[in-house]
């Protein structure tokens, strides 16, 4: 099999990389219509397996689960998901025929078997659904002529597709048609029906396809949400131990910092954010964080260019070959730092305090949304696509540090985020090193203002502000966030 | 010997001054009652006594070096949220009947153990806590099972095993059968008995003996109150026109479960239940905690998914014919505990009133005209229109519920289902809230309505359904 991007001409690829349409709220009219009465058939019950199926089943439509026989043999976990929720599952064999929709929500690095068991058993005419074009994309699965691809794919973790559902809400969600695979035109409407199931449709919808999909998410997870989180916090509990600060309270600021930090995106995006610091802090912010940006640009356009050319899945489908040697080691790693293994003081931090007392991570932050913005976009990632990949998701990440740091950031992100955020990691760390030399604890770990007299420059302040408001993210992100009808707050702790 | 000293102490809530200039003295083994009604102030001065919270004034703790009981002050909060093992709130209500991460949270014999070890306590201390609150059919059960009553209990038994030298309880009674509150004030006067120095902050006139000290909250300032003070109730405003409409029902009968069995795994939470609720019928729905309430409720609200298991028709319809639980949920004005809990933080009262419209938790849609207008009559009926654009959970916790109970009834639905409405509130508020539930009856909803105290409950019941161990042992017309 040969990587899909890679077999297109330059005009279709990127045409597909442009495929970008904020959908309307009334384009999901017919609600789930299109899958009413229809046997949609679940392969795998896991994270977002159980929620995506969970939420489509209360909103009335017929759905099952096929494990494989070793699953249901040792009542594994995914056997127990399905069945104490009273669903009714069955073998590939049993279930796969009698299907009008299968849902492949099996890890991504097992889709070209999972997938090749599966489709001899699929009925003319019928329907496979991805979470993710990896396999379509990187691994160019060919499919069945007769089959319809689409994909759906929640910008959120499971449970969180599954809370927002019981909210009355909903998560952001892409959807996409593989134009290789749509024989009777029917996918979009499958796709936007499968997509009110999930309660997507109330919280902002992306006409995506698979190859913009693919592309944007493992350059977003690499870089902003994993890989510069991770690098961001490791750095800053380090900085702050070699200057004597309490490590308990270094490990809670770090930890929960980013969490509190991030919320701000959610409601007013990187300028929110900015906001949240005082006057001369902001301007110090600024000034940072256009410095990291010099720095860490090329690292990003490596990133960009690997995913791009396909040389990012090459290498990562080597190390699956191997048995995941260097992801385990990397994982074992990330376990044994500094960070990791302070917990978090007992002390309290209030939620203003976490801004004046890490200024430096509100640069991270900033210079990190906007780079992996910028660079996405100059590859031909439309600006909708970026947003969600970089802006959109950060705080949805940075929720998981707040949980249990870096293990649970790397826990519940897919492997293939994982791996990319350990490359990241190790190549930023000592790019940053020169940089983190001039940092002291007025960044991180004492308050900003403390000493200063709070005094700045009009015209400078007006020229950051200024800046601040015409970044490109930050006008993308003003229409979506409005479009969304609401961006609510992924609850916390 | 001076315990507590407090000077001129103040809080401020943002811009909010929420206690003003209290000063007074507890010495060791005194009992202290803190009265007050709901927004005086009381929980806020509990709670900065037992801190992290942020003061001005004067506050200070002196223990005495010589007790046998530990030197601290623990504080007992009115009601909890559950957490998993990692401490996360992060989690919805409707999750434990989602069964994905059921070994996320412990049980509850592991809890109090690993409680025994932080504070190495003595085991031979904790059975007789245990015997005394009727705690023993708890233990196994995990911890994000249980219900809010026994939250309550695992509370009180973890404080009067640690026996801390000040001990601050917040409405010690509520969520308390008639039984466990008589056995809760014996536990409390042998506490003082051992040297322990007690505040309850509550208006229940049933105190243990070794309450002595009477004080009131008013208005963020505090006060010496005399033993006997009890509270007027609040008269009701005219109820708004639209509340006055019948509501329009889809079919006579509501409800209709058949032979419904709920298992999880090896136990069985539901046995056999028959049960038909006809419009304009008032249900009290009865059990103790743990015997089946919630799980009941949960297959008609459309939250449990073994709904789709069982034979029910919910408004005609029978479940799992390719309904969605939105279409349910739109019949349905739902109160609970949990739902309370879970409620979205971001929400201003207004908006928490709102979202009932769509039965969201949260606001996420546009409101129409008329909605507005209805809106507007409620917050003012509730007397909670000066309110309005405050977030709902800056507000004592009596004022919240009366938003929620709001938020059930803004749609003039066909049912509404009010599960344990009144828990952790006093009985005033309790009084004042049922009156309500009274009023908005009049005009013909459908009620169940889940209450714990005889004494406590809305005159307008007509039903009753009584569950004991996941059997309906009583199903009957008043
Ligand atoms: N996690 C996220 O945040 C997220 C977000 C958006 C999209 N996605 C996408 O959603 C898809 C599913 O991800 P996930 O995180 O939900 O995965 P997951 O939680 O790891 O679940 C995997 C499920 O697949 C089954 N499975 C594993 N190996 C299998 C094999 N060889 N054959 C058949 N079944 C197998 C497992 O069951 P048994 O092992 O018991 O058989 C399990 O039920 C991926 O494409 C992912 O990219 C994930
Ligand atoms: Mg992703």
């Amino acid at each position: 099999m040969a990587n899909y991007f890679n077999t297109l001409p330059l005009r279709e690829q990127l045409n597909q990389l442009g495929v970008c349409e904020f959908m309307s709220n009334d384009e999901f009219l017919d609600g789930v219509d299109a899958l009413k009465g229809k046997k949609i058939v679940i392969v795998g019950c896991g994270a977002q397996g159980l929620n995506q199926g969970l939420n489509l089943r209360d909103s009335g439509l017929d759905v099952s689960y096929a494990l494989r026989k070793e699953a249901i043999e040792e009542k594994r976990a995914s056997w127990k998901n399905a069945t104490d929720n009273n669903f009714n599952v069955g073998t590939y064999e049993e279930l796969i025929p009698g299907a009008d929709l299968v849902i492949n929500l099996t890890p991504d690095k097992q889709h070209t078997s999972v997938v090749s068991a599966v489709m001899p058993l699929m009925k003319q005419g019928a329907t496979l659904s991805y979470s993710h074009g990896f396999n379509i994309v990187e691994e160019g699965m060919q499919i069945r002529k007769d089959l319809t691809v689409i994909m759906v794919a929640p910008k959120s973790p499971g449970s969180e597709v599954r809370a927002e559902y019981l909210r009355g809400f909903g998560v952001p969600t892409l959807i996409a048609v593989h134009p290789e695979n749509d024989p009777e035109g029917k996918g979009l409407e499958q796709a936007k029906a499968y997509c009110v199931g999930t309660g997507g449709h109330r919280a902002g919808v992306l006409r995506s396809s698979f190859v913009a999909e693919v592309k944007s998410d493992l350059m977003g997870e690499q870089t902003i949400l994993c890989g510069l989180l991770q690098t961001g916090s490791i750095l800053s509990f380090d900085k702050m131990i070699e200057k004597g600060i309490d490590p308990g309270y270094a490990s809670k600021l770090v930890q929960y910092g980013v969490e509190v930090i991030t919320e701000a995106l959610k409601h007013g995006g990187v300028t929110g954010m900015m906001d949240r610091l005082s006057n001369p802090a902001k301007i110090k912010a600024f000034r940072i964080s256009e410095e990291l940006k010099t720095i860490m640009r090329p690292l990003f356009q490596k990133h960009q260019d690997d995913i791009m050319s396909g040389e990012f899945s090459r290498i990562m489908m080597e190390d699956w070959a191997n048995g995941d040697a260097n992801l385990l080691k990397w994982r074992a790693e990330t376990g044994e730092t500094a960070f990791e293994k302070t917990p978090a003081g007992d002390v309290k931090i209030g939620d203003q305090e976490y801004f004046d007392n890490y200024t430096l991570m509100a640069a991270f932050i900033k210079a990190g949304v906007e780079l992996a913005f910028e660079t996405m976009v100059e590859a031909g990632i439309k600006p909708e696509s970026a947003y969600y990949e970089s802006l959109h998701e950060t705080p949805l990440i940075a929720n998981t540090i707040a949980r249990k740091k870096l293990f649970e950031m790397n826990r519940v992100i897919s492997d293939t985020a994982e791996y990319g955020c350990y490359l990241f990691d190790q190549a930023c760390k000592p790019l940053l090193a020169d940089f983190m030399k001039t940092v002291d604890t007025d960044l991180v770990g004492k308050n900003f203002n403390e000493g200063k007299d709070g005094a700045v420059d009009n015209q400078e302040l007006v020229e950051v502000n200024e800046a601040l408001r015409s970044h490109p993210v930050e006008q993308v992100g003003t229409v979506l966030r409005k479009a969304m009808t609401a961006m609510k707050a992924i609850k916390t702790a | 010997m001076t315990l507590l000293n407090i000077e001129d102490l103040s809080v401020h809530y943002g811009l909010k001054t929420v206690l003003r200039h209290v000063s007074f003295t507890v010495h060791q083994g005194e009992g202290w009652v803190i009265r007050g009604v709901s927004g005086s102030g009381k929980t806020t001065l509990a709670r900065a006594i037992a801190g992290p919270d942020k003061y001005t004034g004067g506050l200070n703790i002196s223990y005495d070096t010589r007790s046998n009981l530990p030197a601290k002050t623990l504080f007992v909060e009115s009601w909890y949220r559950f957490t998993n093992l990692e401490g996360d709130r992060n989690f919805y209500y409707q999750q434990r009947y989602n069964h994905q991460q059921r070994r996320d949270t412990v049980t509850i014999a592991r809890e109090l153990e690993l409680y025994g070890q932080t504070y190495a306590l003595d085991h031979t201390r904790l059975q007789a806590l245990i015997t005394a609150l009727d705690y023993d059919r708890v233990l196994d059960e995990q911890l994000f099972e249980i219900s809010s009553g026994e939250h309550k209990k695992l509370q009180l038994i973890k404080a009067l095993w640690l026996r801390p030298q000040l001990l601050i309880i917040d409405q010690p009674y509520t969520g308390l059968d008639v039984k466990s509150r008589g056995r809760l004030n014996e536990l409390l006067n042998a506490y003082a008995r051992e040297g322990g120095t007690l505040i309850l902050v509550s208006n229940d006139t049933e105190l243990p003996a070794c309450i002595q000290h009477f004080a009131v909250m008013k208005n963020g300032g505090f006060e010496l109150a005399d033993a006997a003070l009890v509270f007027e109730e609040k008269t009701l405003k005219p109820l708004p026109e639209f509340l006055k409409e019948p509501p329009q029902y889809t079919a006579p009968t509501l409800i209709d479960m058949k032979q419904v069995h709920v298992q999880y795994g090896d136990k069985q939470v539901l046995k056999d239940i028959h049960w038909q609720v006809n419009a304009g019928e008032r249900w009290l729905l009865q059990g103790h905690n743990g015997s089946g309430k919630s799980t009941l409720l949960s297959l008609i609200t459309g939250d449990h998914p073994q709904a789709y298991a069982n034979d029910i028709k919910l408004f005609g319809v029978q479940r799992g014919a390719g309904e969605s639980i939105w279409d349910i949920k739109k019949r349905i004005g739902l109160i609970s505990p949990e739902l309370h809990w879970y409620f979205d933080a971001n929400a201003t009262v207004l908006q928490s009133l709102a979202s009932g419209f769509f039965d969201s938790n949260g606001l996420y849609r546009q409101l129409r005209y008329m909605q507005k207008q209805q809106l507007n009559e409620l917050l003012k009926f509730l007397d909670l229109y000066d309110v309005k654009d405050e977030l709902l959970t800056t507000l004592p916790l009596g004022k919240q519920r009366l938003a929620l109970l709001g938020r059930t009834i803004i749609k003039n639905p066909q049912l509404l289902v009010l599960d344990e409405p009144c828990q952790g509130l006093d009985q005033q508020q309790t009084q004042y809230f049922n009156k309500l539930v009274d009023e908005i009856s009049k005009n013909g909803v459908t009620i169940i309505y889940v209450g714990h105290f005889e004494t406590q409950l809305p005159a307008c019941i007509t039903h009753k359904l009584v569950l004991q161990d996941g059997r309906a042992i009583e199903n009957t017309r008043q």
